[in-house]
């Protein structure tokens, strides 16, 4: 079960709070709206008053959660009449808010897909050219629709990256991992996690894939009953955790950038990876496929894709602009060697089947 | 003398292995890999991250059933001394399939020979053939294809394994379809390693049938007693595992009752039961496994009616010993048996047909495999193994002289990218006390490509 974070639970506070506002406002929505109909609250600012800083604060905050109200359903309100250029305005404005919820993103995107070709067809998909510097390379790199720079943004402000991972043969996209490295320049180090887990449960590693940054600390907690021995044999992150019994753990640094197969020298079935980036910008991508990364600054990169059915690390150049790119699309391949022998912790290979 | 001998060394092994183990090893207590400890140190020019979702950082993650589909295809060119049998030119004894070994001229994974063609009178001690005589030909040696269902709490798997083999005559040119495997398993207790398998199933006997499909034998053909160990039984088997972490051992039970027993399908029907009581069969192991070296050992034996023929009070006993070594990229292997059938009182019924007589049988063989993986990997040849194994056979029907074979068998095997392996090896085959010299070596190349 996915817990659900602190920033989503302000959002949909705010987000309660705008409704109740609304429901309880005066009848100025309802006057603008008699003759024709309106969405009732495209002006800002607020008409809330501002004496103290804290006012200050709590207008924006309250202004953006309006906002964010005010184009979600607005263009839906659209969408439901028919009017899908104006959906495609809202919406389109709503991606590029900094630091927008993704489960919004993941609302909006189908339904913004299908208005943007009833509002006039595949033209509508091209992006305005005010911000070529958002411009994925054609051809070179990975689909993908950049976003327009929001008014209000700062130079060199960090954006967002998001799009989606297809692919990966009859495993699908999930599992993959994105991570940018600088095109020119040296990439920042990542500072290391320190609490990353990979569990063993049910005779399986939970998650099957795990995404880490160099020099980052994983505990590998044994869930279940029995001993495992937890090794891997990709270098030079190679390890042998030795046997473990069931409520102990190991735990192992993976300081070398690289793909790690994890794996029981004792369970033939169970099949693990520990991604390890050397950049602080990276994402796993959820069950759809789909990844999101914060905090990128503005410039050029190169996009990098791990999945554990491509026998190679897939990479694009994609160039961020000042308000992020959204709706990148990376293709991944299938053609890794099938997971149905794996090796025992000395190299030889097993047959799954046989438990051992 | 040589008991008491035994006695002292079984009595110091615990103590030998608490030396060799030292402290390599823990009591099973929560533990850091070397470098974990020094995990800690700061970094200032570090980025702060962003967290993962935590349906990606470490939280429990859904898990689901598996269906998996894998299989390969097995292409072989293979070319043999003579005309690709042990037969000699001019010997007029019969049974002639009890004068030679027939088994010799392996070109494949399964023990499949260039061929057994004679005009002579034999008895179905007779291996599956290729038919292609003393003529060097490609092969299609397999075409396997796997299902493997595993449920999402790994308690249940269902596999099955059928093989397309295309051949069976002179000419090479029929195929059957072989349902090698198809069994159910299931882990009765979450907490203990136990398996009951039931169903169609690899040998418990020895260790060789762990290598049987292509794709994961280091080289292309068999040993000499493979014959008596590999074969697949329809029946039940269990599989118990006993971790002692203070000693990095193991100790495994697996012990199955089945209709046949572990001969390869040639020399007896598998699937059914011929007397209408089990053969039982067993292996008990031992297993060492320091990080970087292993040391596994292992008794077997099977003992059950004869199960190509329909005496149940005619036996077939089966003991054997083995012995694995891995340190460094250097894997060493040997397995010794002794096998013996009674002799039965009706006719003989076997993969290749009904024949006249169950004759009294035994057999001694052995082999030792040397396989090293070379440290060096190139953009398309991605691993470099070259191995050697040696073997030797000396077998007995009642009644006819004791025949030895032996075979030194040198060979490379290239992996090539992902999914594709190319092998090739040299079997000399000399033969020794009893049997007449015979030009029967053979050179067979395989190419498995694996999905």
């Amino acid at each position: 079960m996915k817990a659900q974070s602190p920033t989503t639970r302000s959002n949909l506070g705010w987000l309660l709070l705008v409704l109740v506002l609304c429901s309880t406002a005066p009848s100025r929505p309802r006057a603008a709206t008699a003759d024709k109909p309106r969405w009732l609250a495209d002006e800002m600012p607020l008409p809330l008053s501002v004496r103290t800083p804290r006012d200050l604060d709590f207008k924006a905050a309250a202004e953006r959660q309006y906002l964010i109200f005010n184009l979600l359903a607005g263009g839906k309100w659209a969408w439901d009449q028919g009017r899908f250029a104006d959906a495609v305005e809202r919406w389109d404005a709503l991606l590029r808010l900094p630091k927008l919820d993704p489960e919004l993103g993941k609302l909006i995107v189908p339904l913004l897909g299908e208005a943007r070709k009833r509002a006039g067809g595949g033209e509508a998909l091209a992006v305005p050219s005010a911000a070529p510097e958002a411009t994925a390379r054609p051809g070179a790199g990975p689909e993908a629709t950049p976003a327009q720079p929001a008014r209000a943004q700062q130079p060199n402000r960090a954006v967002s990256v998001s799009g989606s991972v297809v692919g990966g043969g009859g495993r699908g996209p999930a599992g993959a991992v994105v991570w940018l490295k600088r095109a020119v320049g040296a990439t920042p180090k990542p500072r290391p996690l320190k609490h990353a887990h990979m569990n063993q449960a049910d005779k399986s590693f939970v998650p099957r894939v795990l995404a880490v940054t160099t020099g980052s600390t994983v505990t590998f907690n044994n869930k279940d009953p029995i001993f495992h021995d937890v090794f891997s044999l990709s270098k030079p992150n190679d390890f042998d955790s030795g046997l473990f019994s069931g409520g102990n753990a190991y735990e192992k640094v993976f300081r070398a950038p690289g793909a790690a197969q994890i794996l029981c020298n004792i369970h033939a079935s169970m099949l693990g990876y520990i991604v390890v980036v050397d950049s602080p910008w990276y994402a796993q991508v959820d069950r759809d496929g789909r990844f999101q990364m914060h905090e990128v600054p503005p410039g050029k990169y190169q996009l990098f894709t791990w999945h554990e059915a491509s026998s190679t690390i897939a990479t694009d150049d994609i160039v961020v602009g000042e308000s992020g790119v959204s709706d990148l699309i990376v293709r991944v391949a299938g053609d890794a060697k099938p997971d149905n022998l794996v090796p025992d912790k000395y190299g030889k290979p097993r047959q799954r089947q046989l438990g051992y | 003398m040589q008991g008491r001998g035994w006695g002292v060394t079984v009595a110091f092994l615990p103590i030998l292995l608490v030396v060799l183990v030292g402290p390599g090893v823990s009591l099973g207590q929560d533990r850091r890999s070397d470098d974990a400890d020094e995990a800690d140190e700061s970094n200032e020019a570090a980025i702060e991250v962003q967290p993962l979702p935590d349906e990606v950082a470490g939280a429990e993650a859904t898990r689901h059933w598996e269906l998996a589909l894998n299989g390969y295809l097995d292409i072989g060119f293979a070319d043999a001394q003579g005309n690709g049998t042990s037969f000699v030119a001019g010997d007029t004894r019969v049974p002639a399939d009890y004068v030679v070994d027939t088994f010799a001229t392996a070109v494949n994974s399964r023990g499949d020979v260039a061929s057994t063609q004679t005009d002579r009178y034999t008895n179905g001690f007779l291996p599956r053939q290729m038919g292609m005589g003393g003529r060097p030909s490609f092969l299609i040696n397999n075409l396997n294809q796997d299902l493997r269902y595993s449920s999402a709490d790994e308690r249940l798997m269902v596999f099955a394994r059928a093989q397309v083999l295309p051949r069976y005559t002179d000419a090479g040119n029929e195929t059957r379809l072989f349902v090698e495997q198809a069994f159910a398993r299931v882990v009765p207790f979450a907490a203990l390693e136990m398996a009951l398998t039931v169903g169609k199933f690899d040998s418990v006997f020895g260790i060789e049938y762990l290598d049987n499909p292509s794709t994961v034998r280091v080289g292309v053909t068999p040993s000499l007693i493979a014959r008596y160990t590999t074969g697949q039984c329809v029946g039940a088997k269990l599989l118990y595992r006993l971790h002692i972490p203070a000693l990095a051992s193991s100790i495994s039970v697996n012990a199955s009752a089945s209709n046949g027993g572990t001969q390869v399908e040639s020399l007896q029907p598998v699937d059914i039961s011929l007397t209408g009581r089990p053969v039982l069969a067993g292996r008990l192991g031992y297993e060492l496994g320091l990080p970087r070296w292993q040391i596994k050992l292992g008794g077997s034996v099977l003992h059950g009616p004869r199960n190509d023929q329909r005496d149940s009070n005619v036996h077939q006993t089966n003991w054997g010993l083995d012995a694995r070594i891995y340190v460094a990229g250097l894997s060493l292997s040997g397995e010794w048996i002794y096998f013996e059938e009674e002799p039965g009182t009706g006719a003989k019924f076997t993969g290749n047909g009904t024949h006249d007589f169950a004759s009294g049988f035994e057999v001694r063989g052995f082999y030792v495999q040397a396989a090293y993986r070379l440290p060096i990997a190139f953009e398309t040849i991605t691993g470099i193994t070259i191995y050697a194994r040696a073997e030797q056979r000396r077998a007995r029907f009642d009644g006819y002289p004791l025949i030895e074979s032996r075979r030194l068998t040198p060979g490379v095997h290239l992996d090539l990218g992902h999914n594709v392996a190319l092998k090739g090896e040299w079997l000399f085959n000399r033969e020794g006390a009893g049997a007449l010299s015979v030009a029967n070596d053979v050179r067979t190349v395989s190419s498995v490509l694996s999905w």
